[in-house]
């Protein structure tokens, strides 16, 4: 026990003195930081801190002054208008800033032609729909008025419909995907790079001809377990810097508006922190103990890749698995997916916060994954004890085989 | 009897690597372990210090099995090793800690033999700055920070200077007088002839000579004799049927079967008023042996 902490301490203070930690933790913080200020960014650079103009030019009277009413209206922008404005003055204003957008209103014949003039269109497939409903319920309501039609009548002739969506399904999903999945994207590199970390701290130790000292210092459980809890931790406290940071910077930088409706917040509880927490935990494990035994197998740095690859791509399939089901969540394979050992610690966390899993199902998914980590630390370990002093090229799959079977 | 390997054998993949090795460490001092490359000293050196375990065979140390956990044992891998970027103190502490040191009786260990290997100065630098030398005294002193009673040095002096070698060889002298138990696996013989007074001599696993240096030298007759000349005497050394093995300004190295024939060259050289500087005849060397006794499997 005690050497164990020993382990756990120097494999901590190794890691969080690494240059390449320390560098890159900062950057992800700054990139966070001013990921969540890019509205604030674009609008000092645009100069958009008022509400945008909206110019509207009706040469022809074709809306009869009845485009004043818009002013008035809560259209997400400031409305001004104008009958007396050629399109070369209208361009003018649009690219002098003066006025954001504009739209002109000529009569053709029997026909309306509606230009809808921006700086720059590649972005734009069609004109937006708000304008386009904004000036045909404004058109038509102008022409019901002219019938003389009474408030009742008007009434019957508008449409008064609820729309709502349901589902034939029992089970009732709730919470909001972008959290999900962003979530799910922050787990699986949390999870999949700490591990990784296992590794190449292994193969380092090879590379360096240490292993052979630390072999006579402690045994090889102490150093696989050490090493393993020592990187997690230092992995947990990461991940707490970077969620604490992103949430921080929301809630600071972000306008409250926007922030409620993009991340509804309101199915993170601290039942679900911890769950998270215990699956990052887990699922660390599992992908971290598979890491130490195909660092042990190889002794040379460039080897590393090659033989992490088994482990990477079932790591990205578990990720996968758990991504894709989430958009289907209560199908059969999102089930499986929270189960199955190699996705639960990307998946289970998510069926959490949308109410599909019961406190059965968490702890049968729970089960399922800590028997999984203590067969993995068992056949980790022994390859490992088998390995780490075996120099040379790396080691195929029967070799490996071989060193399991040795005593 | 302190340290006691009986019979012990390891095979890998159908290959018997050590076959049926015994020796035994009696009191303090120095052992050598000696063989070519492969002739499974790391292996033999592996299964003593419970890093690999052995087929069949026992192994003990003051009578009890011998496990990493409560044999204080200290080891000098021939595969030498530091942690690149750590400072030399913290990774010497860490493997002071690991052998149950105390973090202030580790310190103290450190900074004493830092003073004795004369590395104080490196004390803070990360271990990637050292040279190669330096690197190897950092590792040595990993091997004995810790006051172990039983030491396995694995060739101990290889790509050391000579003013380095012999910081390390008074050291290895004061621990023998400090009642310690050394196994020392080397290639260089003088090595092994300087420190060692029982020896197993190993080769593809099997041991072919072991027993006490100086006894082991007394059942080998003279084979050579050196002479040292003021002039040629090559028609001499031709008249008895004797072989040069060397000759640099008169003083010749000859192959001798039998000590008689040495003999009458120097009455032949004497006889004809020859000046004799330097007459003297050898007993093989460790060297000699070991080709012979490698040589022979």
């Amino acid at each position: 026990m005690r050497n164990l902490l020993t382990v756990i301490k120097f494999t901590m203070k190794d890691m969080a003195k690494r240059k390449s930690f320390i560098v890159s933790t900062i950057i992800i913080l700054v990139l966070i930081v001013i990921g969540f200020n890019v509205p604030n960014i674009m609008k000092s650079i645009s100069g958009e801190d008022t509400e945008a103009i909206l110019l509207i030019v009706d040469n022809d009277n074709v809306f009869e002054g009845n485009l004043e009413t818009l002013k008035q209206a809560d259209l997400g922008y400031e409305v001004e208008t104008s009958n007396n404005l050629t399109y070369d003055e209208v361009k003018v204003k649009i690219e002098s800033k003066e006025v954001s957008e504009a739209i002109m209103i000529e009569k053709q014949d029997e026909n309306v032609k509606i230009r809808y003039i921006v700086e720059n269109a590649t972005m734009m497939a069609q004109v937006p729909d708000n304008i386009v409903n904004m000036l045909s319920t404004l058109y038509s309501n102008m022409q019901i008025s002219k019938l003389g039609l009474t408030e009742a009548q008007l009434q019957t002739i508008t449409p008064n419909f609820e729309f709502s969506l349901e589902q034939t399904e029992e089970q009732q999903a709730s919470g909001n995907i972008l959290v999900m999945m962003l979530m799910s994207i922050v787990l699986f590199y949390a999870i999949y790079f700490c591990a990784y970390q296992v590794s190449s701290s292994i193969t380092t130790e090879k590379t360096s001809k240490i292993m052979e000292t630390l072999v006579t210092s402690t045994s090889p459980r102490t150093i696989v377990l050490g090493k393993t809890i020592g990187i997690g931790i230092v992995g947990l406290i990461q991940l707490i810097l970077i969620v604490g940071t992103a949430l921080i910077s929301a809630k600071a930088f972000l306008d409250p508006e926007l922030l409620e409706s993009a991340l509804d917040m309101s199915n993170i509880t601290p039942y679900l922190g911890i769950i998270t927490i215990v699956y990052f935990i887990l699922g660390y494990f599992a992908y971290a103990l598979l890491y130490a035994l195909t660092g042990s197998t190889v002794s040379k740095p460039e080897d590393i890749q090659s033989a992490n690859t088994p482990v990477a791509i079932v790591a990205v399939i578990g990720f996968y698995l758990a991504y894709f089901t989430m958009m289907n969540p209560t199908s059969e394979l999102n089930v499986f997916a929270s189960l199955f050992p190699v996705s639960s610690p990307f998946c289970m966390p998510f069926r959490i916060m949308m109410g599909l899993a019961s406190g059965t199902d968490v702890a049968i998914s729970i089960a399922i994954l800590v028997v999984t980590i203590l067969v993995i630390a068992k056949v980790a370990i022994k390859i490992y004890s088998n390995a780490i002093l075996n120099y040379g090229t790396k080691m195929s799959f029967k070799d490996i085989v071989n060193m399991y079977k040795n005593k | 009897m302190s340290l006691v390997l009986k019979n012990v054998s390891k095979t890998y993949v159908g290959k018997k690597v050590v076959d049926n090795i015994s020796f035994s460490l009696t009191k303090p001092g120095v052992y050598g372990l000696l063989g070519t490359n492969g002739a499974g000293k790391t292996t033999t050196i592996r299964m003593l210090l419970g890093i690999i375990k052995k087929d069949s065979g026992e192994i003990t140390w003051k009578g009890k099995a011998v496990d990493r956990e409560h044999v204080n044992f200290g080891y000098l891998p021939e595969e030498r090793g530091v942690y690149p970027k750590t400072k030399i103190f913290d990774q010497l502490m860490y493997f002071a800690e690991l052998k149950g040191m105390k973090k202030d009786k580790a310190a103290e260990s450190i900074n004493k033999w830092a003073k004795e290997l004369k590395v104080e100065e490196y004390l803070q630098m990360p271990a990637e700055k050292l040279s190669k030398g330096n690197q190897q005294k950092i590792q040595f002193m990993t091997s004995i920070i810790h006051d172990p009673e039983l030491i396995v040095l694995d060739e101990p002096f290889s790509g050391l200077d000579p003013v380095n070698s012999e910081i390390i060889k008074n050291i290895i002298i004061d621990l023998v007088r400090n009642g310690k138990y050394i196994i020392m696996s080397s290639h260089q013989m003088a090595s092994i002839e300087e420190f060692c007074s029982e020896i197993s001599i190993l080769n593809k696993g099997k041991t072919v000579l072991q027993g006490n240096l100086k006894e082991i030298k007394e059942t080998y007759p003279a084979n050579r004799v050196e002479v040292n000349v003021n002039q040629d005497i090559t028609t001499y050394i031709k008249a008895l049927e004797l072989e040069v093995e060397n000759e640099t300004n008169n003083n010749y190295v000859i192959k001798i079967s039998e000590e008689e024939k040495a003999h009458k060259l120097l009455n032949n050289l004497i006889k004809d008023g020859i000046q004799v500087d330097k007459f003297e005849i050898k007993k093989p060397t460790l060297n000699d042996i070991f080709i012979e006794r490698v040589g022979e499997e």
